[in-house]
């Protein structure tokens, strides 16, 4: 093979996966029914909330061409996401809580034997009262969804760090304010599929599934099928986004297998749009009430937040949500003393989950927004009060979180020029707004769900006598570039041909384990596991070339495609000869590259201190431009400019696309998305009415990489996918402030929001001219 | 889906024909309103009769300063025509607003008149509508938005028919019984279930656009995003200027009633200076002319506002424009 000076990292390189998805050729799951497959499909509860006291399935096991029904009947293990919170049964069992909930299922010769099926269920129900929001669930003597959690509360969380009532007493203002975020979902692009194979000789299991996480999905169908892990087989195919939505098994997921056992063959289900969104799993509706302390200067001298999230009618990933919602307060800013209370509250609604940005975007739209009004009640420019109150690195905050590298400062300077906010900011034209904000993220937790003793990552490189790299990878690649990045690790450090490499991802038959793509740890860790075994492998092949080349081993260099005698280019040998000897008396190679996290890093000793620990942050500003229209209330937006301190960019263009796609998410999440229910029934389960935002609302986006190379990421990479969100709502609410003088809270900012708020503003000054006249009149009088 | 038979008829005659021959038969053209409805079960046919590719339908002709659209004409044709952007830009301009690029390349202008009315009630799946105990449009007795009116109050949510209204278009309509040209006006009824006045086998084949001369006119919707949504409330306005006054006044609501309609009482406007008192009186004379009901996610409140915001504003805007 020809050598071509082509680096693994730091290159704009288009995805490796890339080129199948732009030009249709990639398999999604749904592209891989086997043709012969029946058709699965799932019974919903009409209700909210009901007593279950019979699921009457005769019929439907009658109807011709259905070759199975299954209910609550046929699964009483119940799973969850946490192995401290499992409260929810596949299909369900007494009771159902949430519109939508799985009750039975069938799996039939085609599409409309089993709609006719689902139609012959009947269930007979006890009707309990509904519980939709936060305060019909807080309520006094509220019907309870879950006999054992008082209050519907699943689960409260108390700390303080430092001591906030002197700092409260230190500062010269406090201001206090409650910010509400509608719940959001991940609207991802591709519904949920799934198909699952049951043999019955071997009773063997596979599952072909679109999750983020293969590996969590093995261990509960195992554990709700009753089986052995070993007689399970996960496989992922091309995902079509994910956002959080797949990042804990899913009830159709388990639902597939028990009905592939029952049926003794092969299921197939896809979900509609509306199935997906009933799924749900996205980011809670939450009321955040914040207290700062401020003194005259800008810095913070005490931080109070009370979070109480809406989480849906089970526990999912709940406790970590409320919890993240606490712990990721700090390390942003240097705050002194930081008292959090959260609240997670069970609803009828379905059950929230992860969602990009976990747990941290709505306490962050909260902090941001309440620094920012404090900033300017003070007379200080609000990026000015962020450099204030900059974090000192490396550094631990109160909560026993590591910051090594900080890119911050980086990030605003960038953010502050590109812009022309000190020309601009308070100078606007009517109706038009500049805001900014920050945010941060982890860069994968550093203590992982499951704790095994496993390391946190492993890649294997398999060699063999083709001289082909193979790089088996359990991480999940849903579209965040994960294939891209483990390939480009082991081309940067091997140093050889592209052609020479091919990433095989999520078989579970094949690949190792990998823990999933959550919490945006796959670049940070699985990373450094490729870093640790394309390491390896290159010191057997190396020690295998000197062999070769009669020297020893110190004396020889890696050129990648060749290994020579240092200096020497008479005497080498090409890659192919390196990897026969390498071969000679062992065969095929696996070099196995791990990683795992320090136990330093893995968050303060306090109850829930591990959530949010990680090993590095990114870190990233942004600065919103809007116009708002005065008769509709529609925001435009018209530039953003966002910078990310992601470490190191190991490709600078997919980073780019993460923060661009970061942005858009957020921007939905601050202009126009929410899911509505109206008696516990979902009101918007559709991409109509649903409202993410359109291209035509997607503005020019700025990117600006910040490197701050972090100490113990692969070359020192951290995140760069969820940082860049929770910024945007609360740079978009103080552009619109700018643009409106309205100090909205209440998220999304929709058009109706608007447009109410400047109506009732100019009905409050229209009272308020009377007033003054009528005033003026009387005191003329006298 | 339901399952369904696909006839191809050669010309309006035998398209008219084969609808006649079957039960539940129903003409196709772009598909965009109807086979979404189709899927969730909320409109039925048996027989659809396809009617896209009849050359009677296709065609934009200009005689003297008149267009004659064909009804099978695409909104993308539509938008991209010489003849429309000269002679009734507002065609275009209300055209390139509706749905998105894709929805524009197959739906129709005659679909886009016809298109079905709108409700959250309504425009749902079968799960969610069994669930909710159906409404009166649909398998069920109750109007959910009003449940103790006898009536439905779906709402028209179609763009091309308020600035068709203000452009004073006429309908060629073929049928059973013969032909037929009336006003466009005189298609729609106030009337969620039944807002097309149309006997059964009726097609639209053109619509009449008359000479825009002296008019100025303009179209703008309020929705939450920027593409794809229905309208919450659309204005239409086309007006004539006479030095500081206005001549003459016609403006068309969309996305606020059962059918899109003219605001009537404008002609005690014309002739008179657009100023405050105008302005007061044009939000009044909108605001009479529209019910918007809960038939959206978006309160009606708002939709009612902004609608009377929209007007004046286009009409402040197209007063100007005539000036200059």
């Amino acid at each position: 093979m020809n050598t071509k000076p082509l680096k693994g990292v730091g290159e704009r390189l288009p995805l490796v996966d890339g080129i199948e998805k732009v030009t249709g050729h990639a398999k999604y799951t749904a592209d891989l029914f086997p043709p012969d497959a029946l058709v699965g499909k799932i019974y919903r509860s009409p209700l909210p909330h009901a007593e279950l006291i019979e699921v009457d399935v005769s019929a439907a096991r009658q109807l011709p061409g259905v070759v199975a029904v299954i209910t609550g009947e046929d699964c009483d293990v119940p799973y969850g996401i946490l192995p401290i919170a499992q409260n929810e049964f596949p299909l369900a069992r007494g009771k159902v809580r949430y519109f939508g909930e799985p009750v039975a299922a069938v799996a039939a010769i085609d599409e409309e034997t089993a709609d006719r099926a689902l139609k012959l269920i009947r269930l007979h129900v006890r009707e309990l009262p509904v519980i939709e929001t936060i305060a019909q669930a807080r309520a006094p003597g509220a019907a309870l969804l879950h006999d054992n959690k008082p209050g519907n509360v699943e689960r409260e969380v108390h700390n303080e760090f430092g001591d906030t009532t002197a700092g409260f007493t230190a500062a010269d203002l406090i201001r206090e304010q409650t910010y509400h975020t509608a719940e959001v979902n991940h609207a991802q692009m591709e519904p949920h599929a799934a198909f699952a194979a049951w043999d019955p000789l071997r009773e063997q299991l596979t599952l072909h599934t679109c999750s983020m996480v293969p590996y969590y999905v093995h261990k509960r169908v195992a554990q709700c099928l009753g089986i052995d892990t070993a007689q399970v087989r996960v496989i992922k195919p091309f995902v079509g986004g994910a956002f959080g939505a797949r990042v804990e098994t899913l009830n159709f997921e388990i639902v597939i297998s028990l009905l592939a056992r029952a049926a003794k063959g092969t299921v197939r289900m896809q979900l509609t749009r509306e199935e997906c969104m009933l799924t749900h799993r996205g980011r809670p509706e939450s009321d955040t009430r914040v207290k700062l302390g401020m003194a005259r200067d800008g810095r913070i001298t005490a931080c109070e937040c009370e979070v109480v999230q809406r989480g849906g009618a089970y526990a999912g990933y709940g406790i970590i949500t409320i919890l993240y919602a606490g712990a990721l307060i700090n390390g942003l800013y240097d705050l002194p003393a930081v008292k959090y209370d959260g609240y997670r509250i069970y609803s009828n609604t379905p059950p929230c989950g992860a969602m990009r940005g976990h747990g941290t975007v709505n306490t962050r739209i909260a902090f941001e927004s309440l620094m920012t009004s404090m900033a300017i009640e003070l007379g200080l420019d609000p990026i000015e009060v962020r450099r204030r109150n900059l974090l000192p690195c490396p550094t631990e905050t109160l909560n026993g979180l590591r910051v090594e590298s900080y890119g911050l400062p980086e990030c605003l300077d960038k953010v502050e020029e590109a812009s022309g906010w000190r020309q601009r900011r308070g100078k606007m034209p009517k109706w038009k707004g500049i805001g900014m904000a920050c945010s941060h993220f982890v860069s994968g937790s550093a203590k992982p769900v499951h704790f095994t003793g496993e390391p946190h990552a492993t890649i294997v490189l398999k060699l063999d006598f083709d001289g082909g790299i193979s790089i088996l990878s359990g991480a999940a690649d849903v579209g965040q570039g994960s294939t891209t990045i483990v390939a480009q690790v082991v081309v940067e450090v091997l140093g050889v041909d592209w052609r020479r490499v091919r990433v095989i991802t999520n078989d579970s038959a094949v690949t190792p384990k990998d823990n999933g793509s959550y919490s945006s740890r796959v670049t940070f860790m699985v990373g450094n596991a490729c870093l640790d075994a394309a390491n390896k492998l290159k010191q057997i092949l190396v020690e295998a070339a000197a062999r070769r080349l009669q020297v020893a081993p110190d004396q020889v260099e890696c050129m990648g495609e060749s290994y020579q005698v240092a200096g020497d280019p008479s005497r080498a040998i090409g890659f192919g000869d390196a990897a026969a000897e390498a071969l000679v008396d062992t065969g095929t190679l696996h070099v196995k590259g791990t990683f795992t996290c320090p136990v330093e890093f893995q968050g303060g000793k306090h109850r829930g201190g591990a959530v949010g620990s990680t090993m590095g942050f990114s870190y990233a500003a942004q600065a919103v431009e809007v116009t708002v229209d005065p008769v509709t209330g529609r925001v435009s937006i018209d530039k953003v400019w966002a910078a990310l301190d992601c470490g190191y960019a190991i490709n600078p263009l997919s980073v780019e696309g993460q923060v661009q796609g970061a942005v858009f998410m957020g921007m939905g999440q601050g202009l126009s998305e929410q899911t509505r229910y109206e008696n516990g029934k979902h009101a918007a389960a559709n991409f109509l009415e649903y409202g993410f935002p359109t291209i035509a609302e997607t503005p020019p986006i700025e990117v600006f990489i910040v490197e701050s190379i972090d100490p113990n990421g692969p070359f020192g990479a951290k995140e760069a996918s969820e940082g860049p969100l929770a910024g945007f709502p609360a740079a978009l609410a103080d552009a619109v402030r700018e643009a409106t003088g309205l100090e909205l809270t209440d998220f999304p900012l929709t058009p109706e929001r608007i447009a109410e708020a400047l109506e009732a503003r100019e009905r409050a000054g229209r009272a308020a001219q009377r007033k003054a006249a009528k005033q003026s009149a009387t005191e003329g009088a006298v | 889906m339901q399952d369904l038979a696909i006839l191809k008829p050669e010309s309006v005659a035998q398209a008219i024909a084969l609808h006649g021959a079957g039960e539940g038969a129903r003409y196709l053209a772009g598909g965009t309103d109807l086979v979404p409805n189709l899927r969730r079960n909320i409109q039925k046919a048996k027989t659809l009769i396809d009617v896209s590719g009849l050359a009677e339908l296709h065609g934009i002709g200009v005689e003297s300063q008149s267009l004659r659209i064909g009804a099978g004409v695409t909104l993308e044709d539509l938008c991209a025509s010489e003849a429309v952007r000269r002679q009734a830009p507002l065609l275009a301009q209300a055209a390139s607003q509706v749905a998105g690029p894709t929805h524009r390349a197959a739906g129709t202008v005659g679909g886009n008149l016809m298109q079905d009315t709108r409700c959250y009630f309504y425009n749902q799946s079968d799960f969610w509508r069994t669930a909710n105990e159906y409404c009166m449009k649909c398998e069920g007795d109750t109007c959910r938005v009003a449940p103790k009116s006898d009536r439905c109050y779906a709402c028209y949510s179609g763009d091309l028919a308020p600035a068709l209204l203000v452009l004073g278009a006429e309908v060629d309509i073929s049928g059973p019984t013969g032909n037929r040209r009336e006003p466009l006006a005189a298609l729609f009824a106030d009337d969620g279930m039944r807002h097309l006045k149309l006997a059964p086998g009726d097609l639209l084949v053109s619509v009449d656009v008359p000479s825009q001369a002296g008019w100025s006119a303009g179209y703008e919707k309020v929705r939450m995003r920027g593409a794809i949504d229905f309208p919450l409330a659309g204005i239409a306005v086309a007006l004539k200027r006479d030095g500081g006054r206005i001549a003459a006044l016609r403006i068309a609501c969309t996305g606020v009633n059962s059918y899109p309609g003219l605001v009537p009482g404008l002609d005690a406007l014309c002739g008179k200076a657009p100023d405050d008192a105008f302005f007061a009186a044009l939000d009044k004379a909108v605001r009479k002319e529209i019910q918007p009901m809960e038939s959206t996610l978006t309160a009606a409140g708002y939709r009612r506002r902004v609608a009377g915001g929209l007007a004046r504003r286009l009409v402040e805007r197209l007063f100007e424009a005539a000036g200059a």
